[in-house]
């Protein structure tokens, strides 16, 4: 008796099963951290969009996306309010049991692990992959490997250099991120990365005696996109106490955007930055373009 | 117990203290000879180890005498400028003035909104353990809990408003971290707890009468109304320099007044300078842990101290025959 319904209903539902397994491109998608919200712009999927962090603010229509919490703190209430059928996460920032809780809420999520350059390509692919957006992805990913050529063609040595984060207390970017990898491709000796007999972590608070004794010829200082002039006037007294540096003493004591601070195509621009400042023959003789998409 | 020598106590507690900051200056994560030091050696030694050391030295010291005296005035041994609030009501005080921008107006304004920080959350505290004409020492044990408590809270709500960066450097300080301590900041400091030290030491008879009870300390000829209030000052001026130095330390004030009274008795006269001499040197031997074992990253000096300072206060805890003043 009850064969009729039951067969109904399957009758009902294989069409609907069919649909979800023939298109898999997600048309909702939460981003939480604005790497992946960028590096979701950049493989055209920015207007699938539906929530973004408070901190997202690249490019610019990213700010006008409905937010979802911070990075670290996520709401996951207002990240299901937003009916995603994707949220794409990242290791570098996000809390690791919100993937689980997302999950045993039947959410979709992809998270996004790659930290290194040379890792980038790859895992733009794979996100595109996920994200059925193959071509967007595949050209992306193409151009980040020239890009990663270009800079190994004018890859010299360069010196020695510190790469502030915050000044007060001292933060520095280690060997373990994606500012120090983009610093020894520029042919720079992170004095802060392990290889130099410096700190394991990607960020270390850091020794400011340390900072003086390895004597660095190159010092930069991140700027946050808002806190610009924040950062100026917190590194005053820091600078002062680096007078006697090789990079103080010759002038080499730069502000910097927060490019580099995005792990995507934005990377590279950073490091045009970088080589700007250093090198004005070398930074003239690449172009100017990169993959950044706006 | 026989009544130790008190010139010879805090003869040996100097000694311990220049002996700290000796190995705290030349020892550290580098060992740099004395004799022979390049110029960028000397430049690290006065520029950023003696106002660390001396930082360390200065907020110990203010941090043991501050304990001492809570404890004995409120006869509890478990009051410091932590349980009471006070640190937190510094605290927050001086963060709000960093988050919001004031402190570029001068060296000044953090020590003085940590102060005035201290001060009001005293006095509020002191209203509320006040009960029929006396401070009750149960009470404003607990409302200094409370106080704290809703203290650190408003922080929290200030620093998850404040943009991610601003977030961190307040967070570093809840911890206390002593490794951007550099001199212009030490003249303040060293000022505050001076008056701080004179106060307490100029009072340690009244202090000592506080401790035989309200009653007695009248009857002894001392005011306990004004001798409390003159000892409150003398703790908020020492809590302002202490967290506006190098934030929030904990269990110094809480530890060193117990070492002290049970090696050396519970008179004030000896109690406050032997506190403040140990106070120094536990910090000053947990800064150059916290910035030596991980070198060239550090691990804030409030994290070292909380790590060695709360199990032994556990110890302390099993131990009434110490507990009970």
């Amino acid at each position: 008796m009850l064969i009729r319904p039951v067969v109904l209903l399957m009758a009902l539902l294989v069409p609907f099963g069919h649909a979800f397994a023939g298109d898999n491109a997600p048309k909702r998608i939460v981003s939480t951290a604005p790497s992946v919200t960028e590096m979701l712009y950049a493989i055209g999927l920015g207007d699938n969009i539906v929530g973004v962090t408070t901190y997202c603010d690249y490019p610019s229509a990213a700010k006008s996306k409905p937010k979802i919490g911070g990075m670290s703190n996520p709401s996951l209430e207002a990240v299901v309010r937003a009916r995603p059928d994707m949220v794409v996460l990242t290791t570098d920032g996000n809390p690791k049991e919100f993937v689980a809780r997302l999950r045993s809420l039947k959410i979709r999520a992809y998270v996004f692990k790659a930290r290194m350059i040379e890792e980038m390509p790859m895992a733009v692919r794979e996100l595109g992959a996920e994200l059925s957006a193959g071509k967007r992805s595949a050209d992306l990913a193409s151009c980040i490997e020239s890009e990663i050529g270009v800079f190994k063609r004018i890859h010299k040595p360069r010196g020695k250099a510190l790469f502030i984060v915050w000044p007060e207390p001292l933060v520095v970017a280690g060997g373990g991120s994606a500012v120090g990898d983009a610093m020894s491709r520029l042919g720079l000796v992170n004095v802060a990365s392990a290889d130099e007999g410096g700190a394991k972590s990607s960020y270390p608070k850091f020794s400011l005696e340390e900072a003086v004794a390895s004597a660095p010829d190159y010092i930069f200082i991140g700027m946050s996109m808002g806190d610009g002039n924040n950062i100026k006037e917190l590194s005053r007294p820091l600078i002062k106490r680096l007078k006697n540096t090789p990079a103080a003493k010759n002038n080499r004591v730069y502000f910097i955007s927060d490019n580099l601070y995005r792990y995507g195509p934005r990377v590279f621009m950073g490091m045009r930055e970088m080589l700007d400042l250093m090198d004005k023959d070398a930074s003239a003789s690449i172009n100017k373009k990169g993959c950044v998409i706006e | 117990m026989k009544r130790p020598d008190k010139t010879m106590v805090l003869l040996i507690l100097a000694f311990l203290v220049a002996a700290s900051a000796m190995i705290a200056v030349f020892g550290g994560p580098r060992f740099i000879n004395p004799f022979s030091m390049s110029a960028m050696e000397s430049e690290i030694v006065l520029m950023i180890r003696l106002p660390r050391v001396i930082t360390a030295m200065l907020m110990g010291a203010a941090l043991g005498a501050a304990g001492a005296v809570l404890q004995g005035m409120l006869r509890n041994p478990l009051a410091d400028p932590y349980i009471l609030g006070l640190s937190s009501g510094a605290t927050l005080f001086a963060a709000g003035a960093i988050i919001s921008g004031i402190s570029v107006i001068g060296g000044f304004t953090i020590p003085l909104m940590a102060f005035i920080g201290a001060m009001s959350t005293g006095a509020v505290v002191g209203v509320l353990g006040y009960k029929r004409g006396g401070l009750w020492p149960e009470r404003l044990l607990l409302a200094g809990i409370g106080v704290g408590f809703l203290c650190s809270a408003i922080l929290m709500l200030m620093m998850s408003m404040a943009d991610s960066e601003g977030m961190r450097h307040a967070m570093l300080w809840i911890f206390g971290d002593l490794g951007s301590a550099d001199w212009p900041l030490i003249p303040y400091g060293a000022g505050l707890i001076a008056a701080g030290i004179f106060i307490a030491e100029h009072r340690r008879r009244g202090l000592n009468s506080l401790m035989l009870g309200d009653d007695l300390a009248h009857s002894l000829g001392f005011s306990p109304r004004k001798e409390t209030a003159l000892l409150f000052t003398a703790v908020g001026l020492l809590t302002a320099a202490s967290v506006s130095m190098g934030g929030m330390i904990g269990f110094i004030g809480l530890l060193i007044p117990h070492i002290m009274r049970f090696l050396f008795g519970a008179d004030n006269r000896l109690l406050i300078p032997a506190s403040a001499m140990g106070g120094s040197a536990l910090l000053l031997i947990s800064d150059l842990i916290g910035r030596t074992i991980i070198h060239p990253a550090e691990i804030p000096a409030g994290v070292v101290t909380a790590i060695i300072g709360a199990p032994y206060f556990l110890y302390l805890l099993r131990r009434r025959d110490v507990l009970g003043i």
